[in-house]
Protein backbone atom coordinates (compact mmCIF):
# COMPACT_ATOMS: atom_id res chain seq x y z
CA UNK A 1 0.00 0.00 0.00
CA UNK A 2 2.97 2.28 1.57
CA UNK A 3 4.70 1.50 -2.09
CA UNK A 4 1.20 2.27 -4.23
CA UNK A 5 0.99 5.86 -2.47
CA UNK A 6 4.93 6.80 -2.95
CA UNK A 7 4.27 6.01 -6.69
CA UNK A 8 1.10 8.01 -7.21
CA UNK A 9 3.04 10.73 -5.21
CA UNK A 10 5.80 10.40 -7.60
CA UNK A 11 3.88 10.55 -10.44
CA UNK A 12 2.10 13.44 -9.57
CA UNK A 13 5.23 15.14 -8.71
CA UNK A 14 6.44 14.46 -11.70
CA UNK A 15 3.32 16.20 -13.57
CA UNK A 16 2.86 19.05 -12.17
CA UNK A 17 6.52 20.54 -11.24
CA UNK A 18 8.46 18.57 -14.76
CA UNK A 19 6.85 21.91 -16.67
CA UNK A 20 8.08 24.32 -13.87
CA UNK A 21 11.34 22.32 -13.71
CA UNK A 22 11.84 23.05 -17.21
CA UNK A 23 10.88 26.97 -17.42
CA UNK A 24 13.33 27.49 -14.68
CA UNK A 25 15.65 25.77 -16.67
CA UNK A 26 14.73 28.31 -19.93
CA UNK A 27 14.81 31.35 -17.76
CA UNK A 28 17.98 30.42 -15.73
CA UNK A 29 20.17 30.49 -18.70
CA UNK A 30 18.85 33.82 -19.61
CA UNK A 31 18.75 35.75 -16.35
CA UNK A 32 22.14 34.07 -15.68
CA UNK A 33 23.75 35.48 -18.82
CA UNK A 34 22.32 38.69 -18.20
CA UNK A 35 23.82 38.70 -14.56
CA UNK A 36 26.84 37.97 -15.81
CA UNK A 37 26.91 40.53 -18.00
CA UNK A 38 26.12 42.98 -15.02
CA UNK A 39 28.53 41.77 -12.48
CA UNK A 40 31.46 41.46 -15.33
CA UNK A 41 30.74 45.27 -16.26
CA UNK A 42 29.08 46.72 -13.19
CA UNK A 43 26.21 47.44 -15.26
CA UNK A 44 22.12 47.50 -14.48
CA UNK A 45 19.58 46.02 -17.10
CA UNK A 46 16.44 48.53 -18.40
CA UNK A 47 13.16 48.61 -18.89
CA UNK A 48 12.68 49.21 -22.73
CA UNK A 49 12.68 52.87 -23.01
CA UNK A 50 8.93 54.47 -24.28
CA UNK A 51 10.53 56.25 -26.50
CA UNK A 52 12.61 52.73 -27.89
CA UNK A 53 8.57 51.13 -28.10
CA UNK A 54 7.43 54.45 -29.96
CA UNK A 55 10.04 53.29 -32.33
CA UNK A 56 9.81 50.01 -32.68
CA UNK A 57 6.23 50.59 -33.22
CA UNK A 58 7.17 52.68 -36.10
CA UNK A 59 9.09 50.59 -37.21
CA UNK A 60 6.69 47.30 -36.96
CA UNK A 61 4.49 49.56 -38.95
CA UNK A 62 6.46 50.18 -41.74
CA UNK A 63 7.27 46.42 -41.95
CA UNK A 64 3.66 45.88 -42.05
CA UNK A 65 3.23 48.62 -44.74
CA UNK A 66 6.10 47.03 -46.92
CA UNK A 67 3.86 43.90 -47.17
CA UNK A 68 5.40 40.64 -47.72
CA UNK A 69 9.08 42.13 -46.85
CA UNK A 70 9.07 41.26 -43.46
CA UNK A 71 8.76 37.87 -42.00
CA UNK A 72 8.86 37.14 -38.17
CA UNK A 73 12.38 34.93 -37.93
CA UNK A 74 11.57 34.57 -34.33
CA UNK A 75 8.43 32.07 -32.97
CA UNK A 76 5.59 34.34 -31.63
CA UNK A 77 5.66 35.09 -28.10
CA UNK A 78 8.99 33.08 -27.64
CA UNK A 79 11.38 36.28 -27.59
CA UNK A 80 12.78 37.14 -24.36
CA UNK A 81 14.69 40.74 -25.02
CA UNK A 82 16.91 42.96 -22.01
CA UNK A 83 18.44 45.85 -23.09
CA UNK A 84 21.39 48.07 -21.50
CA UNK A 85 21.46 51.54 -22.57
CA UNK A 86 23.89 54.43 -22.16
CA UNK A 87 26.19 52.82 -19.94
CA UNK A 88 29.56 52.21 -20.32
CA UNK A 89 30.94 48.55 -21.19
CA UNK A 90 34.18 48.45 -20.95
CA UNK A 91 36.32 45.54 -20.38
CA UNK A 92 39.48 47.18 -19.14
CA UNK A 93 41.72 44.92 -21.95
CA UNK A 94 39.65 41.44 -20.42
CA UNK A 95 37.73 41.12 -23.76
CA UNK A 96 38.99 36.93 -23.69
CA UNK A 97 37.73 36.79 -19.69
CA UNK A 98 34.43 37.99 -20.57
CA UNK A 99 34.05 35.38 -23.58
CA UNK A 100 35.24 32.88 -21.11
CA UNK A 101 32.49 34.16 -18.16
CA UNK A 102 29.22 33.73 -20.66
CA UNK A 103 31.34 30.22 -21.70
CA UNK A 104 31.28 29.44 -18.42
CA UNK A 105 27.40 30.76 -17.29
CA UNK A 106 25.71 28.69 -19.96
CA UNK A 107 25.27 24.88 -19.15
CA UNK A 108 26.56 22.24 -21.70
CA UNK A 109 22.98 22.02 -23.66
CA UNK A 110 24.17 25.40 -25.47
CA UNK A 111 26.32 25.01 -28.22
CA UNK A 112 28.39 28.01 -28.84
CA UNK A 113 28.11 29.03 -33.16
CA UNK A 114 30.01 31.64 -33.45
CA UNK A 115 31.80 34.46 -31.18
CA UNK A 116 32.96 38.20 -32.78
CA UNK A 117 34.86 40.11 -30.77
CA UNK A 118 36.55 43.72 -31.27
CA UNK A 119 38.93 44.79 -28.05
CA UNK A 120 39.29 48.10 -29.42
CA UNK A 121 35.72 49.06 -30.13
CA UNK A 122 34.53 47.01 -27.03
CA UNK A 123 32.12 45.00 -30.01
CA UNK A 124 31.00 41.51 -29.18
CA UNK A 125 28.57 39.55 -30.78
CA UNK A 126 27.91 35.81 -28.89
CA UNK A 127 25.38 33.34 -30.61
CA UNK A 128 24.84 30.27 -28.83
CA UNK A 129 22.07 27.10 -29.88
CA UNK A 130 19.97 24.99 -28.46
CA UNK A 131 18.26 21.90 -29.67
CA UNK A 132 14.17 22.41 -28.95
CA UNK A 133 12.88 19.05 -30.28
CA UNK A 134 11.55 20.08 -33.42
CA UNK A 135 12.47 23.72 -33.49
CA UNK A 136 15.51 25.63 -31.65
CA UNK A 137 16.39 27.92 -29.07
CA UNK A 138 18.84 30.76 -30.20
CA UNK A 139 20.80 33.26 -27.30
CA UNK A 140 22.48 36.29 -28.87
CA UNK A 141 24.33 38.60 -26.67
CA UNK A 142 25.21 41.69 -28.16
CA UNK A 143 27.54 44.26 -26.62
CA UNK A 144 28.49 47.96 -27.70
CA UNK A 145 30.66 50.58 -25.57
CA UNK A 146 27.54 52.02 -24.27
CA UNK A 147 24.47 49.48 -25.01
CA UNK A 148 24.12 45.78 -25.29
CA UNK A 149 21.06 43.31 -25.73
CA UNK A 150 20.83 39.84 -24.95
CA UNK A 151 17.89 37.76 -26.63
CA UNK A 152 16.92 34.32 -26.74
CA UNK A 153 13.86 33.49 -28.89
CA UNK A 154 12.34 29.90 -30.32
CA UNK A 155 12.84 29.73 -34.21
CA UNK A 156 12.21 26.97 -36.82
CA UNK A 157 14.86 24.54 -38.55
CA UNK A 158 14.54 26.80 -42.07
CA UNK A 159 14.81 30.09 -40.19
CA UNK A 160 18.34 28.70 -38.43
CA UNK A 161 19.23 27.17 -41.71
CA UNK A 162 18.99 30.88 -43.28
CA UNK A 163 20.86 32.75 -40.72
CA UNK A 164 23.55 30.22 -39.89
CA UNK A 165 25.13 30.60 -43.83
CA UNK A 166 25.62 34.13 -42.86
CA UNK A 167 26.61 33.70 -38.87
CA UNK A 168 28.26 37.18 -38.92
CA UNK A 169 24.97 38.86 -39.81
CA UNK A 170 23.07 35.96 -37.59
CA UNK A 171 22.93 38.12 -34.46
CA UNK A 172 22.02 41.63 -36.05
CA UNK A 173 19.53 40.06 -37.55
CA UNK A 174 18.03 38.07 -34.97
CA UNK A 175 18.04 41.38 -32.22
CA UNK A 176 16.30 43.59 -34.75
CA UNK A 177 13.42 41.03 -35.04
CA UNK A 178 13.24 40.83 -31.66
CA UNK A 179 12.86 44.54 -31.13
CA UNK A 180 10.41 43.96 -33.72
CA UNK A 181 8.09 41.60 -32.22
CA UNK A 182 5.20 42.39 -30.33
CA UNK A 183 5.19 39.66 -28.38
CA UNK A 184 7.88 39.48 -25.92
CA UNK A 185 7.60 38.44 -22.88
CA UNK A 186 7.59 41.29 -20.50
CA UNK A 187 10.52 42.84 -19.06
CA UNK A 188 11.20 42.78 -14.90
CA UNK B 1 56.35 -4.78 3.62
CA UNK B 2 53.33 -6.42 2.22
CA UNK B 3 51.48 -3.32 2.56
CA UNK B 4 54.06 -1.22 0.78
CA UNK B 5 53.78 -3.89 -2.02
CA UNK B 6 50.12 -3.75 -2.42
CA UNK B 7 50.30 0.27 -2.36
CA UNK B 8 52.84 0.02 -5.05
CA UNK B 9 50.13 -2.43 -6.91
CA UNK B 10 47.69 -0.04 -6.77
CA UNK B 11 49.19 2.80 -7.62
CA UNK B 12 50.58 0.82 -10.73
CA UNK B 13 46.86 -0.25 -11.50
CA UNK B 14 46.06 3.50 -11.09
CA UNK B 15 49.09 4.82 -13.70
CA UNK B 16 48.01 2.00 -16.07
CA UNK B 17 44.33 3.04 -16.07
CA UNK B 18 45.12 6.95 -15.93
CA UNK B 19 47.73 5.81 -19.38
CA UNK B 20 44.87 3.85 -20.63
CA UNK B 21 42.71 6.89 -20.19
CA UNK B 22 44.70 9.58 -21.66
CA UNK B 23 45.53 7.17 -24.94
CA UNK B 24 41.49 6.24 -25.11
CA UNK B 25 41.13 10.29 -25.14
CA UNK B 26 43.82 11.18 -27.62
CA UNK B 27 42.07 8.28 -29.99
CA UNK B 28 38.58 9.72 -29.69
CA UNK B 29 39.88 12.75 -29.74
CA UNK B 30 41.04 12.47 -33.45
CA UNK B 31 41.37 15.34 -35.95
CA UNK B 32 40.22 18.00 -33.12
CA UNK B 33 42.76 20.37 -32.28
CA UNK B 34 43.07 22.17 -29.20
CA UNK B 35 42.81 25.87 -29.99
CA UNK B 36 41.10 27.81 -26.86
CA UNK B 37 44.62 28.44 -25.40
CA UNK B 38 44.27 31.12 -28.29
CA UNK B 39 41.45 32.90 -27.10
CA UNK B 40 43.22 35.46 -24.79
CA UNK B 41 45.06 36.76 -27.97
CA UNK B 42 41.24 38.37 -28.09
CA UNK B 43 42.50 41.02 -25.98
CA UNK B 44 45.36 42.35 -28.32
CA UNK B 45 43.16 41.73 -31.46
CA UNK B 46 41.18 44.28 -33.12
CA UNK B 47 39.26 41.51 -34.48
CA UNK B 48 38.43 37.87 -33.47
CA UNK B 49 36.32 35.32 -34.74
CA UNK B 50 35.40 32.27 -33.31
CA UNK B 51 33.22 29.96 -34.96
CA UNK B 52 32.58 26.88 -33.13
CA UNK B 53 30.01 24.32 -34.75
CA UNK B 54 30.66 21.44 -32.26
CA UNK B 55 30.09 17.60 -32.72
CA UNK B 56 26.52 17.97 -31.32
CA UNK B 57 25.56 20.98 -33.43
CA UNK B 58 26.76 18.72 -36.22
CA UNK B 59 24.42 16.23 -35.71
CA UNK B 60 21.32 18.39 -35.79
CA UNK B 61 22.18 19.55 -39.43
CA UNK B 62 20.42 17.30 -40.73
CA UNK B 63 17.25 18.42 -39.20
CA UNK B 64 18.71 22.62 -40.12
CA UNK B 65 19.38 22.01 -43.57
CA UNK B 66 16.35 19.69 -44.79
CA UNK B 67 14.95 22.22 -47.41
CA UNK B 68 15.36 21.69 -51.63
CA UNK B 69 17.94 24.38 -51.63
CA UNK B 70 20.17 22.62 -49.04
CA UNK B 71 21.07 19.41 -50.43
CA UNK B 72 24.65 20.80 -51.53
CA UNK B 73 25.49 21.75 -47.89
CA UNK B 74 23.71 18.80 -46.34
CA UNK B 75 26.40 17.12 -48.47
CA UNK B 76 29.30 18.75 -48.10
CA UNK B 77 28.04 18.33 -44.36
CA UNK B 78 27.13 15.19 -44.01
CA UNK B 79 29.37 12.96 -41.70
CA UNK B 80 31.60 16.43 -40.37
CA UNK B 81 32.11 16.00 -36.80
CA UNK B 82 33.20 20.12 -36.44
CA UNK B 83 33.98 22.97 -38.01
CA UNK B 84 36.12 25.11 -35.87
CA UNK B 85 37.52 28.68 -36.75
CA UNK B 86 40.06 30.75 -34.71
CA UNK B 87 40.61 33.98 -36.51
CA UNK B 88 42.75 36.97 -34.90
CA UNK B 89 43.51 40.38 -36.67
CA UNK B 90 45.79 43.05 -35.21
CA UNK B 91 46.24 46.39 -35.81
CA UNK B 92 50.09 46.48 -35.22
CA UNK B 93 52.97 43.14 -35.83
CA UNK B 94 54.07 40.79 -33.29
CA UNK B 95 50.88 41.00 -31.18
CA UNK B 96 50.90 37.26 -31.49
CA UNK B 97 54.28 35.48 -30.34
CA UNK B 98 55.56 32.27 -32.24
CA UNK B 99 54.60 30.25 -28.97
CA UNK B 100 50.87 30.93 -30.26
CA UNK B 101 51.78 29.40 -33.24
CA UNK B 102 53.54 26.45 -32.14
CA UNK B 103 50.79 25.57 -29.25
CA UNK B 104 48.47 24.33 -32.72
CA UNK B 105 51.28 23.45 -34.69
CA UNK B 106 53.07 21.06 -32.36
CA UNK B 107 49.38 19.23 -32.03
CA UNK B 108 50.22 18.48 -36.22
CA UNK B 109 53.52 16.66 -35.78
CA UNK B 110 53.21 13.11 -35.95
CA UNK B 111 49.15 11.66 -35.08
CA UNK B 112 48.38 11.05 -38.78
CA UNK B 113 48.57 14.24 -39.75
CA UNK B 114 50.63 14.81 -43.06
CA UNK B 115 51.36 18.93 -44.70
CA UNK B 116 49.96 19.10 -48.48
CA UNK B 117 50.84 22.69 -48.88
CA UNK B 118 53.00 25.02 -47.09
CA UNK B 119 53.24 28.67 -48.43
CA UNK B 120 55.84 30.98 -47.31
CA UNK B 121 56.48 34.69 -48.43
CA UNK B 122 59.73 36.30 -47.21
CA UNK B 123 58.33 39.30 -48.79
CA UNK B 124 55.09 40.09 -46.63
CA UNK B 125 55.96 37.31 -44.16
CA UNK B 126 52.90 35.32 -44.73
CA UNK B 127 52.93 31.77 -43.75
CA UNK B 128 49.92 29.36 -44.95
CA UNK B 129 49.65 25.49 -44.47
CA UNK B 130 47.56 22.89 -45.12
CA UNK B 131 47.42 19.37 -42.94
CA UNK B 132 45.39 16.57 -43.65
CA UNK B 133 45.04 13.36 -41.34
CA UNK B 134 44.50 10.41 -43.27
CA UNK B 135 42.56 7.06 -42.48
CA UNK B 136 43.47 4.72 -44.96
CA UNK B 137 41.89 6.53 -47.83
CA UNK B 138 39.79 8.62 -46.18
CA UNK B 139 40.48 12.32 -45.05
CA UNK B 140 39.19 12.49 -40.87
CA UNK B 141 40.35 15.76 -40.63
CA UNK B 142 41.92 19.23 -42.20
CA UNK B 143 43.34 22.02 -40.16
CA UNK B 144 44.55 25.32 -41.99
CA UNK B 145 47.04 27.79 -40.18
CA UNK B 146 47.38 31.26 -41.38
CA UNK B 147 50.11 33.57 -39.85
CA UNK B 148 50.60 36.56 -41.26
CA UNK B 149 52.31 39.73 -39.57
CA UNK B 150 48.97 41.17 -38.14
CA UNK B 151 46.47 37.89 -38.63
CA UNK B 152 46.20 34.50 -37.59
CA UNK B 153 43.55 31.92 -38.55
CA UNK B 154 43.32 28.49 -38.11
CA UNK B 155 40.83 26.54 -39.31
CA UNK B 156 40.42 23.11 -38.47
CA UNK B 157 37.64 20.34 -39.96
CA UNK B 158 36.79 17.17 -38.25
CA UNK B 159 35.42 14.32 -40.21
CA UNK B 160 35.32 13.07 -43.85
CA UNK B 161 36.06 15.86 -45.60
CA UNK B 162 35.36 16.51 -49.46
CA UNK B 163 38.06 18.25 -50.38
CA UNK B 164 36.38 19.17 -54.29
CA UNK B 165 33.50 20.73 -52.27
CA UNK B 166 35.12 22.36 -49.20
CA UNK B 167 35.54 25.18 -51.57
CA UNK B 168 31.55 25.47 -51.40
CA UNK B 169 32.00 25.91 -47.49
CA UNK B 170 34.49 29.28 -47.69
CA UNK B 171 32.52 32.45 -46.89
CA UNK B 172 29.82 30.20 -45.24
CA UNK B 173 29.14 29.34 -41.66
CA UNK B 174 31.81 31.90 -40.46
CA UNK B 175 34.65 30.08 -42.62
CA UNK B 176 36.74 32.41 -44.33
CA UNK B 177 38.20 32.07 -47.74
CA UNK B 178 41.28 29.62 -47.69
CA UNK B 179 42.26 30.21 -51.01
CA UNK B 180 40.86 26.82 -51.77
CA UNK B 181 40.28 27.22 -55.73
CA UNK B 182 38.03 24.59 -57.55
CA UNK B 183 40.41 22.24 -59.75
CA UNK B 184 39.84 23.73 -63.09
CA UNK B 185 39.28 21.27 -65.74
CA UNK B 186 42.02 21.48 -68.48
CA UNK B 187 41.30 23.44 -71.61
CA UNK B 188 41.00 21.22 -74.85
CA UNK B 189 42.83 22.35 -77.80
CA UNK B 190 40.12 22.97 -80.50
CA UNK B 191 40.76 20.94 -83.71
CA UNK B 192 39.81 23.33 -86.88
Amino acid sequence: MKMKLAIIGLIIATTFFAPLTSTFARGDDFDAVVKAIEQFYHVKHQSLPLLARAGMKGARTVARVRGGDYKRLADAGSVRLVFFEDQEFNSHGRIAGFKASIQSTLNEAWSPLIATLSAKDEEQTYIYIRDAGAKFHVLVVTIERREATVVEATVAPDVLAMLMKDPNEMGKTLTDDAALNNNQEPIP
Amino acid sequence: MKTLFQTSLRLAAVMLLLLGGAAITAHAQGARLQIDQLDSLANRASETVDVKLDERLMATTAKIFSGKDDEDIKEILKGLKGIYVKSFEFEKEGQYSPADVESVMSQLRGGGWSKIVGVRSKKDGDNVDVYLMMQGDQIEGLAVISAEPKEFTVVNIVGPVNLEKLTKLEGQFGVPDLGLDQPKPKKSKLVP
